[in-house]
């Protein structure tokens, strides 16, 4: 068994120390010579047709270098992911469809004086009745959000899996619920930023927090014209992102503000502003039905899922496909039918947020498990384990591949996590339950279709003095893909570790990646650099060889060191080599280009299980989780501390999803624009006792064996959650998050 | 707007600043004393990310007015390292996985500092509740919270 020096090792984070002194300079922190600030005016109105937009006031402020309105755009005006149908700014007979449209951009030399500036523009509006959910938008008479979209059906979905009637027919149990997941708001810290200058060359460069650029770069070109060959984007070390920053954000005005002024801009969104303009969680109503025998089998699975998708389609379609699938969950079902309809609205838009549309699935999938359960008056856990799929058997969606299914391993070890049930004192008005949560989240092995072909790819160089660089496509949003590639880059070569260097997420620097998101990075790019860091560990044992005057076979690394196996004598070290082969010319900078082998599987699978015991009280409603433990088969781990903090924040932000986290918006506004409204958990909302777990099945094509879990703690967490507390005090809850009015007004017992 | 003459001591040292009244303490420290270790999360005094002592104690700077300051000590991250060395502190964080994006971290971090000084070996209790009043997305807070546990028990 081969023992790493920093593979499956918690080393620290290799960019740590900028983040502990303040020295790291994340967007908003640039400051660039001659830099000027823009702000952008936002609708007023969620749908309103623009009649005029008069910036004479604006434009005569002192200190105002220029004001941007659609007619000042060059190109198409238009921009988005998957459909380009976003305007880069609303114009004068143009119709807004939320209040995150940009009316106009300012552009002024001092912070304040923008803000001025943008109170000055005066727009008069025809104000037009805003489509404010999925029924009014798809209700017969409803005006279209885009041209042509007939009943507002931005995407539908249709899974079938044996023959839904025939399952019903054997059934002799059936359960049904319908189940209404929120807006969850991804609260990133850091706002949407960026800093943009046009060089002497008329190049454009944009740095800011962003979890793909290459996509910033596609959108910057449709909507402002500007050749690709001249824009340059690099991601800055972001304050957070989940999703929320996948789809580009505020770089498109910030590009016309550069551009189109020709002074350098940076542009910060306050907390109100961001609220609005980023995409969040897709908001749905799950109505799903099982039918199940006596014995606990499940015979039918039927849902149907109606998805708000807001105003522009962006991630809707890939969302929507994931909720439908994650519907099936890690159960054997026979006969399934689940239909999908993604619907456009007026409403904030919808697109990434961590999970990917899987958590809405898992409310409903294990909720309506756990109701059979509660129906059948069998134990949860084994209605569960009844119907696992097993390993080798076929799954629905055709994606199961090479992971060997663990489901029964993670039920032995949360068991044990978990230990005995805490009993409720009687007489004290409180109550606890327990429940559990099981999922297999996917995570990206290739599925983007252009990079099946492509590849994916990523660059190493190795310098004479035995350092080190990396340039890789994907960036760092604090999840650790940086010290990721260090740890490989230095088992690899045998290098110090403080001694790699890693360039994420720059379009000039790093070869083509593809986004940062899907739990992608340390499975596509973690095997892109073992192809790059194996042709220079060739070049350097051959030419150790020479030296050595041995075979290059028997040569290995050991230690900083290249020696003949089992020999006691000195070995050639690194930089000794490094430096001969930098000297004589050969290569020691290489890419590696990873393509996944079979190019039907799009995905992988993790497996992964949820348990929380909560107590309620039953004279005030609330909620106190007591213990929360999730253990997740994520194959090899690189970091166990890195790793264990993504289980950790994932479920933080899935214990908000069910209980403390409510945007709340209205006829198409935003009526909790702060966090002393919309409430993220503190560290007062922990649970008494959370554990954060792993098993280690090896996946045979991932790097070291490992797969992709960054993403996936919410899916069972916030089930494990909401179904504790139905089995507290005998509750059915359809809507979350929950509060502690409903369960005061439902509590049966 | 009137202007107004201010003396602060930040991070020990002596600052004089010509200021308007309407302006907040956080943004004479980003923007007029370049010290940006100190972020803006939400300039409502709602999410903790602007952390900073004010005469030993963690304040909201968005919340303060730089004139409120006026003749106070104002401790930032970019104070907390001696010389070349990191605080206990910072390297406990480090040590134990508590940064991920780092957006928080400076305010943790500023927090703990206070914390660890008045209680030495705080519980896991006194720690969370001296942090609760500023935000974290990414962490949990589980790891940041044995960080600064940790410098409890060795600062015996």
């Amino acid at each position: 068994m081969k023992k790493f020096k920093y593979v499956g090792v918690g080393v620290n984070r290799v960019d740590a120390i900028g983040k502990v002194t303040g020295e790291t300079k994340y967007a908003g922190d640039i400051k660039l010579p001659g830099m000027c600030y823009g702000k952008i005016l936002l609708s007023a109105y969620p749908r309103a047709r623009v009649l005029r937009i008069d910036t004479r006031s604006a434009e005569s402020l002192a200190g105002v270098k220029k004001i941007i309105t659609a007619k000042d755009i060059q190109g198409n005006n238009l921009y988005g992911y998957y459909i380009p149908h976003r305007p880069a700014l609303v114009g004068e007979g143009e119709e807004t469809r939320y209040l995150g449209d940009s009316i106009a951009l300012v552009v002024a030399e001092t912070y304040a004086t923008a803000c001025k500036a943008l109170k000055l523009i005066k727009v008069d509006y025809e104000i037009l009745t805003p489509l404010t959910s999925p029924q009014a938008a798809m209700a017969k008479g409803a005006y279209q959000v885009h041209d042509g979209v007939e009943g507002n059906v931005a995407c539908n979905y249709e899974l079938i899996h044996g023959d839904i009637k025939t399952g019903f027919d054997a059934a002799e149990v059936m359960v049904e619920q319908t189940y209404c997941t929120s807006r969850q708001e991804q609260a990133f810290l850091e706002t949407e930023s960026g800093v943009a200058f046009v060089d002497e060359s008329g190049i454009l460069h944009i740095y800011s927090c962003l979890q793909d650029p290459y996509d910033v770069v596609e959108d910057i070109y449709l909507a402002l014209g500007i050749p690709k060959s001249k824009i340059h984007v690099k991601a800055t070390p972001t304050g957070g992102a989940f999703g929320g920053k996948l789809n580009t954000t505020i770089q498109v005005q910030l590009a016309a503000m550069a551009y189109i002024a020709q002074v350098p801009v940076q542009l910060v969104l306050d907390r109100e502003e961001s609220f609005i303009f980023h995409p969040k969680r897709h908001p749905d109503e799950i109505r799903i039905k099982i039918g199940a025998g006596r014995d606990g089998k499940i015979h039918a699975l039927e849902a149907e899922v109606i998805s708000d998708a807001g105003p522009y389609a962006v991630r809707t379609h890939e969302v929507l496909g994931l909720t439908v699938s994650a519907l099936v969950g890690p159960y054997s079902l026979p006969n399934v039918h689940l239909t999908g309809q993604g619907i456009y609205t007026n409403n904030l838009d919808s697109s990434a947020f961590r999970g990917f549309g899987a958590p809405q699935a898992g409310v409903a999938r294990e909720g309506i498990v756990e109701k059979l359960a509660r129906v059948l008056e069998m134990d949860s856990l084994f209605l569960r384990q009844k119907n696992f799929l097993k390993s080798g058997e076929e799954t629905i969606s055709p994606v199961l591949g090479d992971s060997p299914v663990s489901l029964d391993l993670l039920k032995d070890r949360i068991l044990e996590k978990m230990g005995p049930f805490p009993e409720s004192t009687p007489d004290t008005g409180k109550r606890v339950g327990r429940a559990f949560g099981f999922d297999m989240p996917v995570f990206d092995v290739s599925a983007i279709p252009v990079l099946c072909k492509s590849g994916v790819g990523i660059a190493v160089e190795l310098f004479s003095d035995a350092s080190a660089s990396v340039y890789a496509g994907g960036t760092e949003l604090g999840q650790g893909s940086t010290t990721m590639l260090a740890q490989i880059v230095a088992e690899e070569l045998g290098l110090q570790i403080n001694k790699v260097f890693v360039e994420m997420g720059d379009t000039w620097t790093c070869p083509r990646a593809g986004r940062t998101s899907a739990s992608r990075l340390t499975y596509v790019l973690g095997n892109a650099l073992l192809l790059a860091t194996e042709k220079i560990r060739d070049t350097l044992i051959q030419r150790a060889a020479k030296m050595l005057e041995t075979n290059k076979d028997e040569l290995i690394f050991v230690d900083g060191e290249i020696k003949a196996k089992g020999s006691s004598s000195k070995g050639l070290s690194l930089q000794e080599i490094a430096e001969v082969c930098s000297n004589e010319g050969l290569k020691l900078r290489e890419e590696g280009w990873f393509k996944f082998p079979e190019d039907r599987y799009m995905y992988g699978h993790t497996f992964m299980a949820s348990a929380a015991d909560v107590e309620v009280d039953l004279i005030t409603g609330e909620i106190k989780v007591l213990k929360l433990v999730n253990v997740h088969d994520s194959g090899k781990v690189i970091n166990p501390d890195l790793a264990k903090g993504q289980l950790y924040g994932g479920s933080i932000q899935a214990l908000g999803y069910a209980l403390t986290e409510d945007l709340i918006v209205q006829d198409g506004k935003l009526m909790t624009p702060s966090f002393a409204e919309y409430l993220i958990p503190t560290a007062m909302d922990m649970p008494e006792e959370f554990v954060a777990d792993f098993v280690e099945t090896p996946y045979p094509t991932g790097p070291y064996g490992a797969k992709g879990l960054a993403e996936h703690s919410l899916n069972t967490t916030t089930p494990a959650i909401l179904n504790a507390i139905c089995n507290a005090v005998d509750i059915d809850i359809c809507t979350i998050p929950i509060k502690p009015e409903y369960i005061l007004e439902n509590i049966r017992t | 707007m009137s202007r107004h003459n201010i003396v602060l001591s930040v991070n020990g040292k002596r600052t004089s600043l010509e200021v308007e009244s309407d302006r907040s303490l956080l943004d004479v420290i980003r923007e007029d004393l370049k010290l940006t270790g100190t972020k803006r999360g939400c300039d409502n005094g709602d999410c903790g990310a602007c952390t900073v002592l004010l005469n030993g104690k963690p304040v909201n700077s968005c919340l303060v007015l730089a004139v409120q300051a006026d003749g106070q000590d104002v401790s930032t991250i970019e104070g907390v390292a001696l010389d070349d060395e990191l605080h206990p502190i910072q390297e406990a964080f480090i040590e134990h996985g508590a940064v991920q994006c780092g957006f928080c971290t400076p305010a943790m971090i500023m927090t703990a500092k206070v914390l660890i000084e008045e209680t030495p070996q705080p519980t896991r209790e006194e720690i969370k509740k001296a942090i609760s009043g500023t935000l974290c997305r990414c962490t949990g807070y589980v790891q940041i919270i044995d960080a600064i546990q940790s410098c409890g028990q060795s600062s015996k």
